[in-house]
C-alpha cells in the first residue's frame, strides 16, 4: 500500500499538547490518545537498509521493514532469538527475509539506535468526519548506553491516506506556509544515530577523495592513505567481533590499496620507513588471508551446492562443517595476530608517519613536491601499457601464471584510477574502469576457481576420514569438475574482454588523458 | 498473494455488509493489509467507512477495465484497511459485466494487480445470482455465507454448495456462519449446534442479533471501534479467528506467534 508522507520539524520545546492546540486552530482535527513506543532500529554497517529508503524496526520481538519516512510497512517477520546480530539466513522464511536478502546479501544487521517516542495521533477530517490525513506529533529521545538518553527535536509526521492526495497537499502547504514548519532533512532514526555518535546512513568503505591537479604528490598521498587508514580502523572492531564477512574483506581491501599506493608512489616517501611499513602491511595482509579464503569458500558454498544434481547435493554437508571448523581455527589465529602489540604499533606508527610526511625533508623523496597530476598520470600510463603488453602476449598456450600476473597489474591499475579519479574527466575514467572491471571479472573468476579447486582437493584426505566422507568425496569430485569447467569458460572469455580493454582508441585515450 | 473472501448470500438483510466490514477491520487491526471492495450498489460498506461514493465513470467503467483500479482505492480511518468504494452505477453491474468478453473473469482480473498489495480482500456482494455472482465465485477463495437460522436458509445454502461444485471449476470454499441469531430461541440454538457439528462448512461462531450491529450505521464505523467488547463485537472477533484458521492455518499460527503490528 503506497503511502505518501513527510516529517516536519517542530520548534524545540513545543509540547505535543501545544502543537495540537495550534493545529486545531487551523484544521478540523480529532486527537487520539497519546502512547509511548520503544523502537530499536537495525541496519548493516554500511547502511544498506537506509540506502534503500527503508527502516528495519524491532518492536517487541517483531521485525518490521518499513518506509524510512512514513513507516508504512513493507514486510514483517519474527525476530529470531535475542541475538544482537542477524544474517539473512538467521531469519525465518517469509516476506521479510525475501525483501532483505537481495538488499543485505552477506551483510549482518545490528541495532544502530534505540528510540523512545511519545506519539500523539491526530486525524484531519473531511465533512463526513472521515480521516483524510494522519498527523502524529512525536516527542522522541535516543537511548544511550545505560539509563541516559538524549532528547531529539520534536516532529510532526504527515502521513497521507490513500486516495486523498489533494488533502495531504493542502495540509502540507498549510503547515509549511501558515505555521512555517520546515521539512526534516532526515527521519528521526537518523537523528538518533547521530545523537549516539554514529553515522546516519552507515559507514561506507568506498574511497571518496577530492584531490587538486597541482597538489603536492606527498600531500595527495596522505589524503588517500588517511582515508584508507580510517576504513581499516572502522572495519577492525567488526572483524574482531566477526559480525559479518564484509568487515574483514573491507579491511583487507584497505590494506591492499595502501600497499598499492606505497608501491606506486614510492618516490614520495622516505626510503627507510617505507621499507618497514611495506613489510608490516604485507604481514597484515598475510595474517588475514587464510580466513578470507575460507570466508569466500563458505560464501560460495550455497551456490556450488545448488549447482550439484539434487541427488548428491546433500552429500557435501560434511565438507561445509569441515570448512567452518577450519575457518574457526584460522580466525582464532587471525584475531590473536590482529590484537597483537605489533599490529597496534603499526597502526599507531603509520598514522604518526602520515601526520609528519609533508613536513619531512625531501632529500630522498624525489616525487614529494611534484604535482600529483604528473606523478599519478605517469604511473597510470605505465601500468596500463604494461598490461597491454602482458595481455597481448597471452595465447592459448600461456601458463595460468600469465593470467594471474595480469590480474595483479589490473588491480594495481584499478586502485590508481580510484585514488586519482578526481583529477581526470569522469567521461574518460568511467568507461576505462568499466572495461578494466569486465576484464578483471574474467581474470578473477579464472584464478578464484583454480584456488577453490586446489583448496577442495587439499581437503580430500580430511573429508574421507569423516562420517559420510566417501559420499562427500564423490560429490566434491563433481564440484572440482564444475570449478574446472567454469575456469575454462572464463579463459575463453578472456580474449574478447582484453581486446576491448586494449583497443587502439582506448590506448590513444589513455595517452591523451594521463600522459 | 491475497486471500479473497466474499461475503455472499442471494438474500438481502442477512448481515453480509456487517460481516464484511467488521471482519475486514479485525483483519487490519491484526496487522494484515486489507482491501474491502464494496460491490453492493447500495454502498452500505462505503457509507459505514465514511467514504463519499464517487467513482469517475462509475462501476460500469471499472469492471470493463478502463479505470486504473489502484487510483480509485481510498484509505479508511483504520490503518491497513482500504476501500474500493461502491457507486450507484453498480446497479448496472450485470449489464456491464455482460458487455465484457469474459464476464465471469472480470472481478479476478481487477484484483490481480492488487494481489501483492493486500493480504486479504473482502468482497461485500450484492444480493443477486446473475453474472456478477459467477464473477464472484471465480475471484473468491472463500464464500462466507451469513445465514439466518431457519431450515429454509439451510436449504438455500445446500443449493449454493451444489451449484458451485457442479458449475464452477476450481470454485471457492464455501463457509456459512449464522447471523442475527437469538440465543433465547430454542430453534436457533439447536439448529446451530446440530449444523456446525454435522456440516463441515458451517462455522461454530454465530453472530447474535444485537443493537450494536445496527448502531454501526449511527457511528459510521466497524463495531470494533465502539463496542468491541459487547456480545456482537466479541462474536465477530471469534468469527474472524475461526475464519482465519480455516482459510490459512499456517499464516494464522504464524500471526499468533509473531509480533504485534507496528503500523505506527
Amino acid at each position: 500500500m503506497t503511502v505518501r508522507g513527510t516529517q516536519l520539524l517542530l520548534p524545540d520545546g513545543l509540547s505535543a499538547a501545544a502543537t495540537a492546540d495550534a493545529l486545531a486552530g487551523q484544521l478540523p482535527i480529532v486527537t487520539q490518545r497519546a502512547h509511548v513506543i520503544e523502537r530499536t532500529f537495525w541496519d548493516s554497517f554500511d547502511g544498506r537498509v537506509h540506502e534503500a529508503g527503508l527502516a528495519l524496526i524491532d518492536n517487541a520481538g517483531g521485525l518490521t521493514l518499513a518506509d524510512a519516512t512514513t513507516y508504512a510497512e513493507a514486510a514483517r517477520g519474527k525476530r529470531p532469538g535475542r541475538s544482537q546480530r542477524l544474517l539473512v539466513d538467521d531469519l525465518p522464511p517469509g516476506a521479510l527475509r525475501e525483501r532483505l536478502a537481495p538488499l543485505l546479501e552477506m551483510r549482518a544487521v545490528t541495532p544502530i539506535a534505540r528510540v523512545r517516542s511519545r506519539l500523539l495521533p491526530v486525524s484531519v477530517l473531511d465533512d463526513e468526519g472521515k480521516t483524510v490525513v494522519r498527523l502524529r506529533v512525536e516527542e522522541a529521545s535516543a537511548r544511550l548506553d545505560g539509563d541516559t538518553s538524549a532528547p531529539l527535536r520534536p516532529r510532526l509526521h504527515l502521513v497521507g491516506v490513500r486516495g486523498y492526495d489533494d488533502e495531504l497537499e493542502r495540509v502540507h502547504t498549510l503547515l509549511a506556509g501558515t505555521l512555517g514548519l520546515s521539512e526534516a532533512a532526515r527521519p528521526v532514526q537518523d537523528d538518533a544515530v547521530a545523537a549516539t555518535g554514529g553515522m546516519p546512513g552507515g559507514v561506507s568503505s568506498k574511497l571518496r577523495v577530492m584531490l587538486r591537479d597541482g597538489q603536492r604528490a606527498d600531500s595527495a598521498a596522505v589524503v588517500v592513505l588517511r582515508e584508507l587508514l580510517a576504513t581499516l580502523e572502522a572495519n577492525l572492531p567488526g572483524t574482531l567481533a566477526d559480525v559479518d564477512s564484509e568487515f574483514l574483506h573491507d579491511l583487507r581491501v584497505s590494506v591492499r590499496r595502501t600497499r598499492a599506493l606505497q608501491r606506486e608512489l614510492a618516490g614520495v616517501f622516505p626510503a627507510q620507513p617505507l621499507r618497514r611499513f611495506r613489510e608490516d602491511f604485507r604481514e597484515l595482509q598475510r595474517i588475514t588471508g587464510r580466513t578470507r579464503d575460507l570466508d569466500v569458500q563458505l560464501l560460495e558454498f550455497d551456490e556450488l551446492e545448488r549447482d550439484l544434481p539434487p541427488t548428491i547435493a546433500p552429500d557435501v554437508a560434511p565438507l561445509r562443517v569441515l570448512l567452518e571448523d577450519h575457518r574457526s581455527a584460522q580466525r582464532r589465529k587471525m584475531v590473536r595476530a590482529l590484537r597483537s602489540e605489533s599490529v597496534r604499533e603499526l597502526r599507531r606508527d603509520w598514522s604518526a608517519f602520515l601526520d609528519g610526511l609533508t613536513e619531512a625533508g625531501s632529500a630522498d623523496r624525489p616525487d614529494a613536491a611534484r604535482p600529483i597530476g604528473d606523478v599519478a598520470g605517469r604511473r597510470i600510463v605505465k601500468v596500463y601499457k604494461r598490461m597491454v603488453r602482458m595481455g597481448g602476449a597471452i595465447d592459448d598456450a600461456s601458463p595460468h601464471e600469465a593470467l594471474h600476473d595480469l590480474r595483479k597489474q589490473g588491480k594495481e591499475l584499478r586502485y590508481l584510477l580510484e585514488f586519482f579519479s578526481s583529477l581526470y574527466p569522469a567521461e574518460v575514467v568511467k568507461p576505462m574502469v568499466g572495461s578494466l572491471k569486465a576484464l578483471q571479472d574474467v581474470l578473477g573468476r579464472f584464478q578464484d576457481r583454480e584456488v577453490q579447486a586446489i583448496e577442495l582437493r587439499s581437503l580430500g584426505d580430511e573429508v574421507a576420514a569423516l562420517d559420510g566422507g566417501a559420499a562427500a568425496l564423490m560429490a566434491m569430485g563433481v564440484l572440482v569438475q564444475r570449478l574446472g569447467d567454469d575456469q575454462r569458460q572464463a579463459r575463453e572469455q578472456f580474449a574478447e574482454r582484453f581486446e576491448r580493454f586494449a583497443a587502439s582508441e582506448q590506448r590513444a585515450l589513455v595517452k591523451r588523458t594521463f600522459a | 498473494m491475497s486471500t479473497v473472501v466474499a461475503s455472499y448470500n442471494i438474500k438481502g438483510g442477512v448481515g453480509k455488509t456487517s460481516a464484511a466490514v467488521n471482519l475486514a477491520a479485525l483483519a487490519a487491526a491484526g496487522g494484515e493489509r486489507v482491501l474491502l471492495w464494496d460491490l453492493d450498489p447500495q454502498g452500505a460498506a462505503t457509507f459505514l467507512l465514511r467514504v463519499k461514493p464517487k467513482i469517475k465513470g462509475g462501476g460500469r467503467r471499472l469492471v470493463r477495465g478502463k479505470s486504473d483500479t489502484a487510483a480509485l482505492i481510498k484509505g479508511s480511518d483504520y490503518e491497513g484497511l482500504d476501500l474500493l468504494p461502491s457507486d450507484f452505477s453498480y446497479r448496472n453491474m450485470d449489464l456491464a459485466l455482460d458487455a465484457t468478453k469474459r464476464p465471469t473473469r472480470r472481478i479476478a482480473q481487477v484484483l490481480a494487480p492488487l494481489a501483492v498489495e493486500y493480504d486479504y480482500v473482502f468482497l461485500d456482494c450484492p444480493p443477486a445470482i446473475l453474472l456478477a455472482s459467477e464473477s464472484v465465485f471465480d475471484a473468491a477463495d472463500v464464500l462466507l455465507v451469513p445465514l439466518i437460522a431457519s431450515p429454509l436458509s439451510l436449504r438455500t445454502f445446500d443449493q449454493l454448495q451444489r451449484f458451485v461444485a457442479e458449475e464452477v471449476r476450481d470454485g471457492p470454499r464455501i463457509l456459512a456462519c449464522f447471523s442475527m441469531t437469538d440465543g433465547r430461541k430454542r430453534l436457533h440454538r439447536e439448529l446451530i449446534a446440530e449444523l456446525s457439528a454435522t456440516h463441515e462448512g458451517v462455522l461454530r461462531t454465530a453472530i447474535p442479533v444485537a443493537s450494536d450491529v445496527e448502531q454501526m450505521a449511527v457511528h459510521r464505523s466497524p463495531i470494533t471501534d465502539f463496542a468491541a467488547h459487547g456480545r456482537a463485537g466479541r462474536a465477530y472477533a471469534r468469527l474472524w479467528s475461526e475464519l482465519r484458521d480455516r482459510v490459512d492455518p499456517v499464516a494464522a499460527a504464524a500471526t499468533r506467534r509473531g509480533a504485534t503490528a507496528t503500523r505506527a
